[in-house]
């Protein structure tokens, strides 16, 4: 990985870390899940597959780290993520829309999982309220959200002008 | 077609990755929060807090069009009610003014003295929320402000929200009591009972469950929820949340369903209190006699001896 590309996908861990933790915390109905997007649109891109893994591990360590739950529990969720969009990426292709809808499917295995690790190691915070609104809002956040930017993303980490352009 | 690097690598990382977070998770638990854990958590809060400063004043101007935006069909009803309830509000204001007249009007007549718990209060503002899934909130003030792990904290109306989960210097993270792993010590009918969790519900509505475990009396729907003495995170007496429906005591315990004064995600602004007050200044000023200071206006300052 060159420092180009290191640059970029630090700015993008950070940049998805204070939107998620400022903008996206004051919003009731916008509410994606924009770090484990970052995950996995990396793994869209021709960076190495445990690099990939290695960057949603941290990546979700940060945000265990910012947060009240269990320090690794996103962490492993983030990693899943990664690991399932790095075996299934030939998915995102084929079109937007099957970008968008995979990039929607594996946000909400995220959530899945992040619901039920979470209630196995007894994070009450994530059986509240809003159980029901996260498991529809966050993965239909992310589709839209990927559904513009993932293309855009790919081409400029790989700095490839032709990536993803579904002729 | 895209060309990319096919590494069987990817599946031995994997599992190595799961296996040190499942490692870091466990630590976690053993440790309670504490340790090199809560040593990289403030590590962590003191490096991105600047930044989500930044972030939070950049964006907030935005979040609150977005918000105003989508809020604005419901604002014209919600108008209608807060009209109501203010004309309530000063009816009962007056009432009580009137009480408290004639309360300090007793109290001397009988020589009684209030003694009331100064308690040291930092206003901080909310700045973010880690993510969807977890109820946490991040404020603006840190230990060098006063804010210390395990402070209780309230809303501007007095009402309990949680108590600091970490602190770093300049923010600190807040997990509400409907988050909260560990239950609030309450007092609901003069009976001590425990108030844990939100429970899921039928509808989505953030509620806490309440157990009395030595329960003699009933509890009503509407009765108050306040924080118990025996309370080890709480100053007694703050209001928690008001009973929802009427329970009698089975085999000398009840459970019943609380709904919370405070919604944290629509909170802005918070109160950490310095509390419990420092048990070193309490001894000193327990031995030493204290000295008052009267200002009296516009110059004249009379220092008086206490006996």
């Amino acid at each position: 990985m060159s420092l180009r590309v290191l640059i970029l996908v630090a700015v993008a861990i950070v940049l998805a870390v204070l939107l998620q933790t400022t903008l996206f915390a004051r919003l009731q109905f916008i509410t994606p899940d924009l770090v484990m997007l970052v995950v996995i649109m990396l793994a869209m891109t021709r960076i190495r597959p445990e690099i990939i893994l290695g960057l949603a591990f941290l990546s979700g360590l940060i945000v265990d780290l910012l947060g009240s739950s269990l320090l690794g529990l996103r962490a492993i969720v983030f990693t899943s993520v990664a690991y399932v969009a790095i075996r299934t990426r030939k998915s995102a292709e084929v079109g937007r829309l099957a970008t968008a809808l995979w990039v929607g499917g594996l946000s909400l295995m995220g959530i899945v999982l992040l619901l039920l690790i979470g209630t196995i190691f007894g994070q009450t915070t994530l059986l509240g309220e809003g159980t029901l609104r996260l498991i529809l809002l966050v993965p239909l956040a992310n589709l839209v959200i990927a559904a513009v930017v993932a293309p855009l993303f790919a081409r400029l980490i790989d700095h490839d002008a032709t990536e993803y352009r579904y002729s | 077609m895209l060309n990319r690097n096919k590494s069987d690598r990817a599946l031995p990382t994997f599992i190595t990755l799961l296996v040190v977070g499942v490692l870091f998770m466990t630590f976690d638990v053993r440790l309670e929060g504490g340790g090199v854990v809560g040593v990289l958590r403030t590590g962590t809060q003191a490096v991105v807090a600047p930044l989500q400063r930044v972030s939070a004043f950049i964006v907030n101007p935005v979040a609150e069009l977005v918000d105003s935006l989508s809020n604005i069909a419901s604002l014209r009803e919600e108008n209608v009610m807060i009209s109501a309830e203010l004309a309530e509000a000063q009816a009962s204001l007056v009432s009580v003014q009137d009480q408290l007249a004639r309360l300090e009007l007793l109290e001397q007549l009988y020589g009684l003295e209030v003694t009331e718990e100064n308690l040291g209060r930092t206003v901080a503002n909310v700045i973010g929320q880690p993510d969807a899934a977890d109820a946490a909130l991040i404020i603006d003030r840190g230990t060098r402000d006063g804010v210390n792990k395990g402070q209780p904290v309230i809303d501007t109306n007095g009402y309990v929200v949680g108590t600091i989960g970490s602190a770093s210097l300049s923010s600190a993270t807040v997990i509400p009591i409907t988050a909260d792993r560990q239950a609030v010590t309450v007092l609901v009918r003069s009976q001590v009972g425990t108030l844990n969790s939100q429970i899921l519900t039928d509808d989505m509505r953030l509620e806490m469950q309440l157990e009395v475990f030595d329960a003699r009396d009933p509890v009503l729907a509407g009765d108050r929820v306040v924080t118990s003495a025996v309370s080890t995170s709480y100053p007694a007496g703050l209001p928690v949340g008001v009973v929802l429906e009427d329970v009698n005591p089975q085999g000398g315990s009840l459970t019943a369903t609380v709904s919370p004064f405070v919604q944290p995600d629509q909170l802005r602004l918070v109160v950490v209190l310095a509390w419990p007050p420092d048990p070193i200044s309490a001894v000193i000023g327990e031995l030493i006699p204290e000295v008052t200071t009267t200002t009296t206006q516009p110059v004249t300052t009379t220092i008086v001896e206490a006996p």
